[in-house]
C-alpha cells in the first residue's frame, strides 16, 4: 500500500471525493532540483492523485448521527471507513492503519457517537500529545452541534482546571485524554470515575506506531492497569486502534491490547500528486567515498524553497542540529534585526509558553521556514506547509511518511526530499527506494515483561486494587514482584492479599518516556539568573552535559560550567564560541548469561544478558562550517553500569586462524561486519539507531576493540590511554545490545532473524558502490588503505561468510 | 532481601535512580525467588507456602473490645461536651433545623495524606450526644481484611436523616471513606447525607485573625483546650504501619486519645458556633421586629 498522506482532503470530515487540478508547487521545485541536481538524486517519484472508494452511510446509524454528517457535507463513507464500522459493530478490536488524513478519526467517531446516543455509553479517548487531544475535540463538537447530538466530549489533562475535573468525570461522555493522565491522574483515582468505567464502550488509542520500545511498554502495562480496573468495575471495553502505516499493525495492537484485533489497511480515501526525491550528497572524496553534509544540502534546498515562496518545514534528527541549522538559515533570511523573524525552531526542551508561541506565529504564516525535532511530528496544527525536508532518515520509514504528510494541506502539489546524512542507515536506505515503495518493512515491537517497567506498573497496580496471591497481570504471575514490593515496604501481605501500605503516589514516580526517572535540568546562570532552561536524559547526560560541553539552546550556545551528577543538574552559561562539541565514548561487554544458542556457519550466535561498562572519555571541540577538529578536552564522569540483553556472534580460533593472517586483520573484520549489521538490524526492529548499540570485544569483558583514528581496530583491555591487552584465548564477539537496563526486548526478535540479518548485512556490504569500504557499509575506510588487498570491505565479508548459515 | 530485589535495584542504579532502602519487616519466611531475571521473564512458578503472620510480643493489649475478626470497637462517654439545642444551620450556610440527635460527628485517621486508591482509614471515630452524654464509639482495624466488617459497622450507624459533623471532612475524610465503600464495592451511606463541615465557618470567621484555623487551633482559641501528650496527627500512620508489621500496640492508644480529642473539640467548637449564632439570630430577629414596628 502505498497511498499517500492526502494534501487535498481537508479535514476528515469534509469529503467531496472531487480533486482539483494541482498548480505549481512543490511539482515545479521538484523538477528545479531534478534539473539541476540529478546526480544527487538516488530515487524520485510522484505518487498520483488516486480516486477515492466510497460506501454508502450505514443504515443501521443512528438517524441524527447521519444528518449530522450529512450537514457538514459528508454524504458517504470511504470504504475503509465502513469496514471499521461493521468490524466494530461485530464487536472485534479493530485497528486502522491507513495513511495520514485519511479520514482515520471517523473510524471510531462513528460507533462511539452511535453508542453514546443509544446507550449512553462512555468512550475514553487516548492520544499522544495533548496537542492531538485538543485537535479532535473540537472536530467532535462541530458535528456534536451540527447535529445537536447532545453528546459530551472533554479533553482531559494536566491543564484541565481542578473544577472541571469533577463535572467532567460524571457528565463526559467521550474524555479525551492521553497515557500520561491515564497513568498518573485517572487510574490512581478510578474510584471516583467509577460511573465512567460502569458505562465504559469503547477505547479509543491513535498513532499506536508510536508507542514502541520503551513507551510502547510502558504504555502496554497502562493498558494492563485499564482492563484491570475495568474487570473491577465489570466491563470489558472494546478497543479501536489507529496506527501509520507499519509491517504488523495487528501484531502490534494485539501486543498493547493483549486481545485478538482486526486490522484495516486499505484507505479508500482520496490522495492528491505528491512528489518524493531520495537526495544522496554528493562525493566530495571518491577515495574515500566522503560526501557532503546533509546539512548543507538540506540548507541548499530549504533556502531555494523558501526563496520560491513555498512554507517549508525541516526536520532535523538532533536538538543540536534544529539549532545548527536555523543558524544557517537566519544568517541568510533574518539578517535585518528590525524585521519580524521568518525562521523559527521548534524542538522538545523548550518550555511549554515558548513552544505554544512558535505554533501560534506559525498558523498566523508569520514564519516562512522552521526547523524541528520530531517535536512536530504528530499532528500539532501550524497550519499550511508546501514543502518538508528531511535532514537525515528519521529512523523508520513510517516515521519518514508521517513527517512527509505535514506538507501538502494546500491545494496544490506538494514535496517531501529525504536528505541522507553520513550515517551508515541513511546510506542503506537512500539507495534502496524500494523501502518507501513497497510494503511498510518495519514491525514495531514492545517489552512490556521489562523487568523495571514491569515492577514499575504492578507498584502502581496495586496502589489501585489489592493483588491476591498468584495473579496475573498480564500473562505474568505477579506474585515475585509483590514480594519485592513487600520487602521495599510498599505493600503489606495478609493471608491471600498484597495491599498498598505506603504514604506514597506511586505514578507520580514512573515516567512513561523512560526506563526509569533520573533526569538532569539544565540551570542558566547567566548574569547571576538561576533559572532552569532545559531538561536532558539521564542516558544522554554523560554525552551532553560534561564539563566543557558547548549545549545548545534556541541557537544559543552555552558553555557546560559544573556539572552536579548526584544533583542531577548541569550549570551553563551563555557563551559566543564558533565550535561545537562532540563526545568520545568507550563500551565494553561481558557475557553473563546465554539464554539460547545455535550454530551459525563455522562460529555460532548467541541471545542473552550481558553487563556493558561505558565510559565518556573526552570531548572534541568541532568548529561550525568547516568541522575541523580544532580541540579536545578530558571528561571526568562516573562510567555508566548497563545490564541488558544482546544478541551476539563467535567465531573459533581455528575457523579464524584459517581465514585471516593475523588478529589485527580479524579483528578489523569484526569491527567493519558489526558496523553492517548493525544498519540492517536497525531497520529490522524500528529501533532508533541509538536505542540498539554494537560493539566488538572478548566473549569475557577481557578486552574491547574500536576503531581508533585509521580506521581499524585498537585493542584496550581498560578505560586508560594506550592501555594495552593481554590476550588470553581469541575469541572475538560481535555484539548487537539493547541500550537500556534490562533491555527493552530487541535482542530476542534480533536472535529469531539472525540468518537474514547475516544475509542482510553481507548483501549490503556486497552491493555496496564503494571499492575497499564506506560509512555506509563497513564504517570509514582511509585513503591508504584503498589500495590494500585486505581492505574492511573484503575482512567484513570474510567475517559475515564464516557466520552465514549454510 | 531477595536476589530479584537485588538484582531491580542494580537495575534502577544503572538508570540514574537512587532506590529506596528496604524496610524493616519483621521477620518472615520467603519462598525461594529465582536468582535471575531472564529466568524471572519466564516465570510461572508460585509461592509454595503463604507466609504465616508473625508471632507478636503482645506488650500492651489493643483499644477496645474485639467485635470481629480484626475489628476493635472502644466505646466511651463523658459530660463534655454538652449537647447544643436544637438549632438553625445557617451557619454552615444549611437552611435546616436540626436536632442535637440527628447530629452524627466523625474524623477518620489514615495511612497517609497521599491520595487516591492507595490510601484508606485505619480507624473511624464517631461520636453523638447520647441519653444526654457525649459518646463516642471508636472503630480501628488490626487487619486489612477487616477494611469491610469496620465499614459496614460504620454504615449501621447512620441514618437517612443523620447531620454529619467533621472539621475538613468535605474534603479529605468523606471522599476517603467513598473511596474505601466503593473499593469494597459497597453503596456509599455517606451519599446524600446533610453534612457540616465546621472549617468552612471557622475559616469565614477567623482567617486572617488566627495564626491558622486548624483544628488544633481553633480548640484552644474557643474552648481554651490543652492536649496532654498528643500524638501528632502526622504521626498516626507509622504508629499503625508499625503495629501492623508486628510491633507494639502501644502507639495505637495514643493515636486513639489523640482521635478521641478530635471528636471532643468538634462537639465544642460546634457548640461554640451554635451559642453564637443563635444569639445573632436572636439580635437580627429583635432588630428586624423592631423595623417592623417603626
Amino acid at each position: 500500500m502505498n497511498a499517500l498522506p492526502n494534501p487535498l482532503a481537508q479535514r476528515a470530515v469534509r469529503q467531496d471525493g472531487a480533486l482539483s487540478a494541482p498548480v505549481s508547487g512543490g511539482d515545479q521545485l521538484a523538477r528545479q532540483l531534478t534539473k539541476r541536481y540529478g546526480d544527487r538524486i538516488t530515487g524520485s517519484f510522484v505518487l498520483p492523485g488516486r480516486e477515492g472508494q466510497f460506501a454508502p452511510l450505514p443504515g443501521d446509524m443512528p438517524p441524527a448521527l447521519a444528518d449530522a454528517l450529512r450537514s457538514r457535507g459528508i454524504h458517504q463513507l470511504y470504504a475503509h471507513q465502513a469496514q471499521a464500522w461493521n468490524a466494530t459493530a461485530a464487536g472485534e478490536h479493530v485497528v486502522i492503519a491507513t495513511p495520514t488524513a485519511s479520514g482515520k478519526s471517523l473510524c471510531y467517531t462513528l460507533p462511539v457517537i452511535s453508542a453514546a446516543i443509544r446507550q449512553q455509553a462512555k468512550a475514553l479517548y487516548l492520544f499522544p500529545t495533548k496537542a492531538l487531544a485538543q485537535d479532535q475535540v473540537a472536530e467532535l463538537l462541530e458535528l456534536n452541534q451540527a447535529g445537536a447530538l447532545g453528546v459530551k466530549a472533554f479533553t482531559f489533562d494536566g491543564d484541565t482546571p481542578g473544577d472541571a475535573r469533577q463535572a467532567i468525570r460524571l457528565h463526559g461522555d467521550i474524555v479525551v485524554s492521553n497515557p500520561d493522565m491515564l497513568h498518573q491522574a485517572i487510574l490512581p483515582h478510578h474510584t471516583k470515575w467509577a460511573q465512567f468505567f460502569e458505562n465504559l464502550r469503547y477505547v479509543v488509542i491513535d498513532e499506536v506506531h508510536t508507542y514502541r520500545g520503551v513507551f510502547g511498554s510502558h504504555v502496554a502495562n497502562v493498558l494492563r492497569r485499564l482492563q484491570r480496573v475495568c474487570a473491577f468495575y465489570g466491563v470489558s471495553p472494546q478497543f479501536i486502534l489507529c496506527s501509520a502505516t507499519i509491517g504488523n499493525p495487528a501484531e502490534h495492537a494485539s501486543a498493547l491490547i493483549e486481545q485478538p484485533v482486526t486490522a484495516i489497511t486499505e484507505s479508500g480515501a482520496p490522495v492528491g500528486e505528491k512528489h518524493v526525491l531520495l537526495w544522496n550528497p554528493p562525493v566530495v572524496n571518491p577515495d574515500l567515498g566522503l560526501r557532503a553534509s546533509a546539512r548543507s544540502q538540506s540548507n541548499r534546498i530549504a533556502r531555494t524553497a523558501i526563496r520560491a515562496g513555498l512554507k517549508t518545514l525541516v526536520f532535523a534528527q538532533s536538538r543540536l542540529m534544529v539549532e545548527v541549522l536555523t543558524k544557517y538559515l537566519k544568517d541568510v533570511f533574518d539578517s535585518d534585526p528590525r524585521k519580524p523573524p521568518r525562521i523559527r525552531a521548534y524542538r522538545g526542551g523548550y518550555l511549554p509558553t515558548e513552544r505554544r508561541a512558535a505554533e501560534r506565529e506559525m498558523r498566523a504564516g508569520h514564519v516562512d521556514g522552521i526547523v524541528s525535532t520530531s517535536a512536530l511530528e504528530l499532528g500539532v496544527d501550524i497550519g499550511a506547509l508546501d514543502v518538508v525536508v528531511l535532514n537525515g532518515y528519521p529512523g523508520s520509514v513510517a516515521a519518514t511518511w508521517q513527517r512527509f504528510g505535514r506538507a501538502g494541506r494546500r491545494q496544490q502539489a506538494s514535496l517531501g526530499v529525504l536528505v541522507a546524512s553520513s550515517d551508515p542507515l541513511d546510506q542503506y536506505l537512500v539507495r534502496h527506494p524500494e523501502f518507501f515503495q513497497g510494503a511498510p518493512p518495519e514491525h514495531a515491537r514492545i517489552a512490556p515483561d521489562q523487568p523495571l517497567i514491569l515492577l514499575d506498573h504492578i507498584r502502581c497496580a496495586a496502589f489501585e486494587l489489592p493483588f491476591k496471591d498468584g495473579e496475573l497481570f498480564g500473562p505474568q504471575d505477579a506474585t515475585p514482584w509483590l514480594q519485592v514490593l513487600s520487602e521495599e515496604g510498599v505493600l503489606h501481605q495478609e493471608g491471600e492479599r498484597f495491599e498498598w501500605i505506603a504514604d506514597s503516589y506511586p505514578a507520580n514516580a514512573v515516567s512513561l518516556r523512560s526506563v526509569a526517572d533520573g533526569n538532569f535540568v539544565v540551570v542558566d546562570r547567566t548574569d547571576g539568573r538561576q533559572t532552569i532552561v532545559a531538561e536532558v536524559d539521564f542516558s544522554a547526560a554523560s554525552l551532553t552535559l560534561y564539563e566543557g560541553a558547548i549545549h545548545m539552546i534556541q541557537s544559543v550556545p552555552y558553555q557546560v560550567e559544573r556539572l552536579d551528577w548526584n544533583g542531577r543538574k548541569a550549570y551553563v552559561t551563555r557563551t559566543h564560541v564558533d565550535y561545537y562539541t562532540d563526545a568520545i565514548d568507550y563500551t565494553k561487554l561481558k557475557v553473563l548469561e546465554a539464554f539460547d544458542g545455535s550454530p551459525a556457519g563455522s562460529g555460532s550466535a548467541h541471545h542473552g544478558e550481558v553487563h556493558v561498562a561505558r565510559r565518556v572519555a573526552g570531548y572534541k571541540k568541532i568548529r561550525y562550517y568547516t568541522h575541523e577538529n580544532i580541540g579536545y578536552g578530558p571528561v571526568n564522569l562516573p562510567d555508566l553500569e548497563l545490564h541488558t540483553t544482546a544478541v551476539w556472534w563467535q567465531l573459533p580460533q581455528r575457523a579464524l586462524d584459517q581465514a585471516f593472517d593475523h588478529r589485527q586483520q580479524a579483528l578489523d573484520g569484526f569491527l567493519a561486519a558489526a558496523h553492517a549489521l548493525h544498519i540492517v538490524a536497525t531497520v529490522a526492529v524500528m529501533a532508533e539507531a541509538r536505542d540498539l548499540q554494537k560493539a566488538v570485544g572478548s566473549g569475557d569483558g577481557a578486552w574491547f576493540a574500536t576503531p581508533d583514528v585509521n580506521g581499524r581496530a585498537q585493542i584496550r583491555s581498560g578505560f586508560g590511554e594506550g592501555e594495552a591487552a593481554t590476550l588470553g584465548p581469541f575469541i572475538p564477539t560481535l555484539y548487537l545490545y539493547d541500550a537500556f537496563p534490562g533491555g527493552v526486548g530487541l535482542s530476542a526478535p534480533l536472535f529469531e532473524r539472525r540468518e537474514d540479518l547475516v544475509r542482510l548485512a553481507r548483501e549490503l556490504v556486497h552491493r555496496c558502490d564503494c571499492r575497499a569500504g564506506c560509512p555506509a557499509c563497513v564504517g570509514p575506510v582511509l585513503a591508504a588503505d584503498e589500495q590494500n588487498e585486505h581492505s574492511l570491505k573484503s575482512l567484513a565479508t570474510r567475517v559475515l561468510d564464516l557466520i552465514i548459515a549454510l | 532481601m531477595s536476589a530479584l530485589a537485588d538484582k531491580l535495584r542494580g537495575l534502577r542504579r544503572q538508570a540514574g535512580v537512587v532506590p529506596p532502602a528496604p524496610v524493616a519487616v519483621a521477620k518472615r519466611e520467603r519462598p525461594a525467588l529465582p536468582d535471575n531475571i531472564s529466568q524471572l521473564l519466564g516465570i510461572r512458578r508460585r509461592a509454595q507456602n503463604a507466609p504465616q503472620r508473625p508471632q507478636r510480643q503482645e506488650s500492651a493489649s489493643l483499644p477496645g473490645q474485639t467485635i470481629a475478626p480484626g475489628l476493635q470497637l472502644s466505646e466511651t462517654s463523658s459530660a463534655w461536651p454538652p449537647s447544643p439545642s436544637t438549632f438553625h444551620a445557617a451557619f454552615a450556610r444549611l437552611d435546616e433545623v436540626i436536632a442535637p440527635e440527628r447530629l452524627l460527628l466523625f474524623d477518620t485517621e489514615t495511612t497517609g495524606l497521599a491520595g487516591g486508591t492507595g490510601t484508606r482509614a485505619f480507624m473511624i471515630g464517631v461520636a453523638d450526644w447520647h441519653e444526654g452524654r457525649f459518646r463516642e464509639r471508636q472503630l480501628l482495624i488490626t487487619t486489612l481484611a477487616a477494611e469491610g466488617a469496620m465499614l459496614d459497622c460504620f454504615a449501621s450507624w447512620l441514618r437517612p436523616d443523620s447531620v454529619l459533623v467533621s472539621y475538613n471532612g468535605k474534603s479529605y475524610d468523606s471522599p476517603l471513606l467513598k473511596t474505601r465503600f466503593r473499593m469494597h464495592q459497597r453503596a456509599c451511606p455517606l451519599n446524600g447525607l446533610s453534612h457540616i463541615d465546621l472549617l468552612h465557618p471557622v475559616r469565614r470567621q477567623w482567617r486572617g485573625v488566627w495564626e491558622n484555623c486548624r483544628l488544633a487551633t481553633a480548640e484552644r482559641q474557643l474552648l481554651q483546650v490543652v492536649r496532654e501528650d498528643d500524638l501528632p496527627g502526622a504521626e498516626a500512620p507509622a504508629a499503625w504501619l508499625g503495629f501492623l508489621r508486628g510491633g507494639s500496640a502501644e502507639p495505637l492508644h495514643r493515636v486513639a486519645r489523640h482521635n478521641s480529642q478530635d471528636l471532643r473539640s468538634l462537639g465544642g467548637i460546634l457548640g461554640h458556633l451554635v451559642t453564637q449564632s443563635t444569639s445573632l439570630l436572636w439580635d437580627t430577629s429583635k432588630t428586624s421586629v423592631r423595623r417592623k414596628q417603626k
